[in-house]
């Protein structure tokens, strides 16, 4: 029944919705700006003060992580685009209209996840390979840099990049659920900040045991070039990441094709 | 043509729609009528598979609505003018609703330009009136150019230009051999807008026909004015009357025709001023049939009391 082409002109449709909104452009504007922006901040502040680093900060810095540490800000603003893409259509009554045109609903997912997943690759990719190598220029001659050139730095950028995008498509999938924009932006907000919070209050070894399954410590493996102790290596805190959000997905697609659309509860 | 089968809906312990059986018909427009509450919203919505049904099926052109491939094609629905993202414009919303659908640009501005918009085209809808998004709203319904339309209450927000405007619209496309479903809590507006009226109340189906039938059907009324109306009064109950009104004007008399009030002043020696039979309003019509399945609002007590 959903043939190419029809998947094709449902994602096209989803495309034009999702660029004639004012809230994914300033969320796009506010990532630009937390990724890159913070990013010229703090390294420029490792530059200025890099002679007063003491011995045991210089052996361990990581000019790969340290300039992409804006993307831990800009994970917010990602959120909340992915959450408006969809709690929108909610919160307006719009998906009454959605689903009578495009009636088969995990075509209607499935386009706005290719929507959302590729445009958000594109901004995060560019955001991260940005702040890289800007950072990396504003270390040039005072602090160690890192070569795009290096494999393993190569990695940490792309799944810096890769991080952003599946927290996005990962808080569209809350949306899905929750089908309200401050329901689901609170629940995003606390996984990331909140519960890292709570862990703190627990024994050391189990904190150990469960800070590193927490998304933005995930996000923190994925985009250094060396594990940090207690945390999984790069492709194991993607694959991780990967898992909450098809499982999120999961969920929130069989949610949707059970429930009614036309109420809200 | 759209067909309902037996169809319910429970949400939770309400029961929305409770075994609901009509078609509604190419060619003439269909007037789905009953009180806030009643199920109309809920039945469109099932019509269109925005909800699902508990029991029983509704169909338009014979398959269910998920079915359709490129459904904007077949079927054009105005369910809630408002549920638009309030941020797009007018022509960016049609503009991705008819991507869905595969149906060519140029249409957009075509039913822009029909229902008089095209000059807020580049307007978010969120600074609309109700009555301009009404409008966007039909532009929506029919980019498709469908054989089938369904409307929820389209005339709520509009001026008496637009009422009229709609009304001429829904004719047009009934004559064109479309099927026009509109919903509506107003019988007068059913009264001039539809041929065929379906009436349900608390989720059920009360009756159906064409206006004359249903206002035939329901009881009509007699005015008198007499010399002495308290024994008028008297007599006419006394011989299954009933007395629906009295004023200085005269007694208002259901129950008897206006033949069998005369001879019964007659023979009881009253003198007849005047003896006026009333066909019921259309509105009391409606009334009466749906006094026992206003969900909500105060129920009239029974006219005998007075």
């Amino acid at each position: 029944m959903a043939s190419e082409s029809t998947l094709a002109a449902s994602t096209s449709a989803e495309w034009i919705k999702f660029r004639t909104v004012r809230s994914s452009i300033m969320g796009v504007i506010v990532t630009v700006l937390l990724t890159v922006g913070l990013g010229v901040l703090i390294t420029t502040l490792i530059r200025t003060h890099w002679s007063q680093f003491g011995a045991l900060r210089v052996a361990t810095f990581d000019p790969v992580s340290s300039s992409l540490r804006g993307s831990l800000f800009a994970q917010f603003a990602v959120g909340v685009i992915g959450t408006l893409f969809i709690t929108s259509e909610y919160t307006s009554g719009s998906i009454r209209t959605t689903l009578t045109a495009v009636p088969n609903r995990f075509r209607l997912i499935a386009s706005k996840v290719i929507v959302l997943f590729l445009t958000m690759l594109i901004l995060g990719e560019f955001v991260c390979f940005a702040a890289f190598l800007i950072g990396q220029r504003i270390y040039l001659g005072v602090v160690p840099t890192a070569s795009i050139g290096n494999g393993t730095v190569l990695r940490s950028v792309v799944l810096a990049g890769l991080y952003l995008t599946l927290l996005s498509v990962f808080a569209f999938a809350l949306g899905l659920i929750l089908r309200q924009s401050a329901a689901t932006i609170s629940v995003y907000v606390s996984l990331l900040l909140i519960v890292p919070i709570i862990g703190l209050f627990f024994p050391q070894n189990w904190q150990n045991d469960f800070m590193r399954f927490e998304p933005s410590t995930l996000g923190i493996s994925m985009e250094s070039p060396f594990a940090p102790s207690n945390t999984f290596g790069a492709w194991s805190a993607t694959l991780i990441l990967l898992a909450y959000v098809v499982g999120t997905m999961v969920v929130a697609v069989v949610l949707f094709q059970r429930r009614d659309a036309g109420s809200n509860q | 043509m759209i067909k309902i089968d037996h169809l319910t809906k429970r949400y939770g312990d309400t029961l929305a729609v409770d075994d609901l059986n009509f078609d509604v018909n190419p060619g003439v427009v269909t007037g789905f009528l009953g009180p806030n509450g009643s199920g109309k919203s809920t039945t469109m919505r099932i019509i269109l598979g925005l909800d699902h049904a508990t029991k029983g099926q509704a169909t338009v052109n014979g398959v269910r609505y998920a079915e359709l491939k490129d459904p904007m094609r077949s079927v054009g629905a105005l369910l809630d003018a408002k549920a638009v993202h309030p941020g797009r414009t007018a022509r960016n919303h049609l503009r991705a609703l008819a991507a869905t659908n595969q149906i060519k640009r140029s249409r957009v501005d075509e039913v822009l330009d029909f229902v008089g918009i095209a000059s807020v085209a580049d307007k978010k809808v969120g600074t609309f009136s109700l009555g301009m998004s009404q409008r966007l709203g039909i532009a929506g319904a029919l980019l498709g150019d469908p054989g089938i339309l369904l409307f929820d209450e389209p005339v709520n927000g509009l001026d008496p230009e637009g009422i009229k405007w709609i009304r001429e619209f829904f004719r047009a496309l009934a004559n064109e051999g479309r099927t026009v479903f509109v919903s509506s809590h107003l019988m007068s507006e059913m009264a001039v807008s539809a041929d065929e009226i379906i009436v349900i109340g608390r989720g059920r189906f009360i009756t159906s026909g064409s206006v004359n039938d249903l206002t035939k059907n329901a009881e009509g009324t007699v005015l008198v004015r007499a010399s002495d109306h308290d024994k008028l009064a008297q007599v006419l109950t006394s011989n299954h009357g009933v007395v629906r009104d009295a004023n200085d004007e005269g007694l208002t008399i259901g129950g008897l025709t206006s033949d069998q009030v005369g001879t019964l002043a007659f023979d009881a020696g009253i003198t007849v001023y005047e003896l006026t039979p009333q066909r019921a309003s259309l509105e009391e019509v409606f009334m009466d049939l749906t006094a026992d399945a206003v969900e909500y609002g105060h129920r009239p007590e029974p006219a005998h009391g007075e």
